[in-house]
C-alpha cells in the first residue's frame, strides 16, 4: 500500500485474467478478418489493410464498451467483481488494439503514397466547420490520446504519485474518450456503410453503458430512515457477519456498517486507494478488505495496519432498542468508533 | 468525495451522455439512405408503358 512503491505483483489470477483477455482479442480479430476476407475477398494491399482497420477498430470499441460496463455491473452484483480485479490491464490492452487500428490507417495512406491527403485531412480539412463530414480521424486521434494518457498512468506508481483523488479524476476521462469514439464511429463508418446493424450495435452499446450506470446509481440513491438525526441500519443480525450493510445519508454519502462477530463499526464506503466500494468487501483476518484491490483497514478506527498509512473516515455507531444506528456526521480520519454488542 | 464533487459529477456525466446521444441521433438522421436492392431498380419508360407479358 502506501508504505512505499512496489513493483506489480503477478499472481495466478492475474495471469489467468490476462490469458483470457489476450485469447479473446486474438479470437475476435482472427474471426473478424477471416469472415471479412471470405465475404469480400481483398484483392490488394490497401484492401487487406482496410480489413485490418475495421477488425482492430471494432475490437477496441467493443473492449472499451465492456470496460465501462464492468464498474456498474460490479455495483449491481458481486458476481462481476472478478472482472474488476484486473481492469487496468484490460484498459492497457484496449489502448494497444486502438493503436494498431490507428497505425493501420496511416499504413493505408502510406502504401498508396497518399500521406499528404492524410495530413491535409487532419490539419486543413474544410469539414471542421461541418457536422456530417467532420474529420473523423481527428476524433479518433483525440480518443486515442486520452487512452494513451490513461494507459501510461495506469501503473500504481502514478496512483501514488498523483494521489488517488487526482488519479481517479484523471481516469474518469475514459468516459470522455468513449463519447468521442462513439462520434468517431457515428460520423465515420456509420455514414459510409449503410447497413442497419451498425447504428443498432453502436447505439445499443452506448445505451447499455448509460443504462447500467443509471441502474447502479438508482439502486444507491435511496436514503436510510432517520431517528434523532441517526440513520437506522437494522438489528445487528441484519448485518451479515464479516461483511457490511451500506446505508445512504441524506446528503448522498454512503456509509458501510460492518459486523465482525459482536463488534460493529461504520466506515466511509470510499476506499482510500481508488475510491472502491469498501462496503462490498468483507472482513478477512480481522481487517476490512476492499473488493477492488485488497486494501485493508481496521474496523475499530479505519486505519490500515502498520506499516501502511491509509486512513478512512469513521462514524459513531449505537445500539438503540436492539437496532443499530449510525451518526451520518463523519469523524476525523482514524478516529476509534466501533462498538461491541451483547 | 465532498458534496461539491458529487454535485459536479451528477451534472457533468448526464450532460456528456446527452450530448453524445444527441450527436449520435443527428448522425443517424442525416445518414444517407441505404442503396435500393437491385431488383427494385426503377423501370425504364418503355417498361412502364408496355403491358406485362401474359
Amino acid at each position: 500500500m502506501s508504505a512505499g512503491f512496489s513493483a506489480v505483483q503477478w499472481n495466478r489470477r492475474k495471469l489467468i485474467y490476462d490469458g483470457i483477455l489476450i485469447a479473446g482479442v486474438v479470437l475476435f480479430i482472427g474471426t473478424f478478418m477471416t469472415l471479412g476476407a471470405l465475404r469480400n475477398p481483398p484483392t490488394d494491399a490497401p484492401a487487406w489493410i482496410g480489413l485490418r482497420i475495421k477488425a482492430f477498430g471494432t475490437c477496441a470499441f467493443v473492449m472499451l464498451t465492456i470496460i465501462l460496463t464492468i464498474g456498474p455491473l460490479a455495483r449491481l452484483s458481486p458476481r462481476f467483481l472478478p472482472l474488476l480485479y484486473n481492469r487496468r490491464h484490460f484498459g492497457v490492452l484496449t489502448f494497444l488494439v486502438a493503436l494498431v487500428h490507428a497505425w493501420s490507417v496511416v499504413d493505408w495512406f502510406s502504401v498508396q503514397g497518399a500521406m499528404d491527403d492524410l495530413m491535409n485531412e487532419m490539419v486543413a480539412s474544410p469539414g471542421y466547420g461541418k457536422f456530417i463530414g467532420f474529420p473523423i480521424k481527428a476524433l479518433g486521434l483525440a480518443g486515442l490520446s486520452i487512452l494513451f494518457l490513461l494507459a501510461a498512468t495506469s501503473h500504481d506508481f502514478w496512483l501514488a504519485f498523483l494521489t488517488p483523488r487526482i488519479w481517479k479524476a484523471l481516469h474518469m476521462a475514459l468516459y470522455v474518450a468513449y463519447g468521442v469514439l462513439v462520434m468517431h464511429v457515428a460520423l465515420g463508418v456509420m455514414q459510409e456503410d449503410r447497413r442497419i446493424f451498425i447504428p443498432i450495435l453502436l447505439g445499443g452499446s452506448f445505451a447499455l453503458v448509460a443504462l447500467l450506470h443509471i441502474a447502479a446509481a438508482w439502486r444507491e440513491r435511496e436514503a436510510a430512515q432517520e431517528h434523532d438525526g441517526w440513520l437506522v441500519v437494522g438489528p445487528p443480525d441484519s448485518i451479515p457477519d464479516k461483511a457490511a450493510r451500506i446505508v445512504t445519508a441524506p446528503d448522498g454519502e454512503r456509509i458501510a456498517v460492518f459486523r465482525d462477530g459482536n463488534q460493529i463499526g461504520a466506515l466511509t464506503n470510499v476506499c482510500a486507494h481508488q475510491n472502491g466500494p469498501i462496503g462490498e468487501g468483507c472482513i478477512v483476518n480481522g481487517l476490512v478488505t476492499c473488493p477492488w484491490h485488497g486494501y485493508e483497514y481496521r474496523l475499530e478506527d479505519g486505519c490500515a495496519p502498520p506499516p501502511f498509512t491509509e486512513k478512512l473516515a469513521t462514524y459513531r455507531v449505537r445500539l438503540r432498542d436492539g437496532i443499530v444506528e449510525v451518526d451520518p456526521n463523519a469523524l476525523p480520519l482514524g478516529t476509534q468508533a466501533a462498538i461491541r454488542i451483547g | 468525495m465532498t458534496r461539491g464533487h458529487r454535485t459536479f459529477h451528477r451534472l457533468l456525466w448526464p450532460v456528456l451522455a446527452l450530448i453524445v446521444a444527441l450527436g449520435f441521433t443527428t448522425a443517424l438522421v442525416k445518414r444517407p439512405p441505404p442503396d435500393p436492392p437491385a431488383d427494385s431498380a426503377p423501370k425504364t419508360r418503355v417498361d412502364v408503358l408496355l403491358p406485362e407479358p401474359k
